[in-house]
């Protein structure tokens, strides 16, 4: 399943996502694709590619603090963007589809 | 003693080839064949730039670009999407090893956007930081920066609004309510401001040509305190030239750039 996100959540400029998980959807959906996309800054830009692809196969819950070791495994300098900005934004998902599941 | 900068004002052109004499004038620096560089420039047509990493078709409307004569382009750098028209933009380039080069992105920003602050004074208007990128005055936007690290040097370039023209602006870039509702103010309009409108608020209306110049005179005074420059008056060489529009041809221009997000 595809899904979009954005979202401007803290200490982070506006982030859109796009995932592509396995359904049913959770924390522990692994990620088959993602494309972060935003005015943030990451350099070298070029490496920000190597991070989304290697996020592949990532649990959701897990989104967060792998973005962080790997932006830091590369040597990657962010501004406004971070882990616990793309960790936020997926939790407003899952907590937004678990309450439309509830209802 | 003071840094010795080559200062280039290279007129308005069209947006594939502003960005390609960035990149053109990165390349001089890195390979030590030019100064620390400072140039100042306008566009012709009027563009919408977009940060590397934004969306194309998320931030543009690319068929109103089209139908209203505007040009498109990505950046090298991140950010936000601009709409480049009565501005001022500049573009700085300087060594990693460079006294004026800062490890850190923000201290990179913060020293750097020092030139602008002190010129906008120059120019009666009091303004500061506002990070990550952007500066200020009286809580409204006057001017939006981007930088990035490439070959051992810093570029960074950004724009002094002259005047904003909002509707067409608004009609040309995508503004998310999310983006709008995170800096609490309701009305995008109001974010943004001009060194025209303070202009007005002292009763003179300068034609953009003047305004354009006087911006430009102010600027340059602001770098050269603010960073202890030595500006020397240059041109791009026909090397650099050349490399540009090899780089707007090739690159800038190219559906695959421009669409690689």
């Amino acid at each position: 399943m595809k899904l979009e996100l954005i979202g401007k959540p803290g200490g982070c400029k506006l982030l859109r996502m796009t995932l592509e998980v396995e359904p049913p959807l959770s924390p522990a959906s692994r990620l088959q694709r993602i494309s972060i996309r935003g005015d943030f800054f990451a350099v070298p830009e070029e490496a920000f590619e190597e991070v989304e692809h290697e996020l592949e196969g990532t649990a959701l819950a897990e989104l967060g603090l792998r973005f962080d070791a790997l932006v830091l495994e590369k040597g990657i300098q962010c501004a406004g963007i971070g882990g616990a900005g793309l960790a936020e934004l997926v939790q407003n998902l899952l907590v937004q589809k678990e309450q439309q599941h509830g209802t | 003693m003071a840094h010795e900068f080559r200062l280039l004002e290279t007129g308005f052109h069209t947006a594939a080839f502003n960005m390609g004499l960035d990149e053109a004038l990165l390349g001089s620096v890195a390979e030590g064949k030019s100064l620390p560089t400072l140039r100042f420039y306008g566009w012709k047509p009027p563009a919408v730039s977009i940060g590397y990493f934004q969306g194309l078709h998320e931030e543009v409307d690319v068929d109103a670009c089209r139908a209203a004569g505007v040009d498109v382009v990505r950046r090298i750098t991140g950010g936000g999407a601009v709409f480049h028209h009565y501005e001022v933009t500049y573009s700085i380039v300087v060594p990693l090893s460079h006294q004026l080069a800062r490890p850190n992105i923000l201290d990179s920003y913060r020293l750097l956007l020092g030139g602008i602050i002190d010129g906008l004074a120059l120019l009666g208007i009091e303004a500061e930081f506002a990070p990550i990128n952007d500066i200020v005055t009286g809580g409204k936007k006057i001017s939006g920066n981007a930088q990035t690290r490439k070959r051992g040097c810093i570029l960074q370039h950004g724009t002094i609004l002259l005047d904003v023209e909002v509707d067409l602006m608004f009609s040309l870039l995508k503004v998310p309510q999310e983006k709008a509702r995170g800096k609490l103010i309701e009305d995008v309009k109001e974010r943004v401001t001009s060194v025209q409108h303070f202009f007005k608020i002292r009763g003179q209306t300068p034609k953009f040509k003047l305004l354009y110049e006087e911006t430009v005179a102010a600027l340059k005074q602001g770098f050269a305190s603010a960073l202890d420059l030595s500006l020397v008056g240059s041109s791009p060489d026909e090397a650099e030239l050349a490399e540009a529009q090899r780089l707007a041809d090739e690159k800038f221009a190219s559906r695959h750039w421009t669409e690689l997000r």
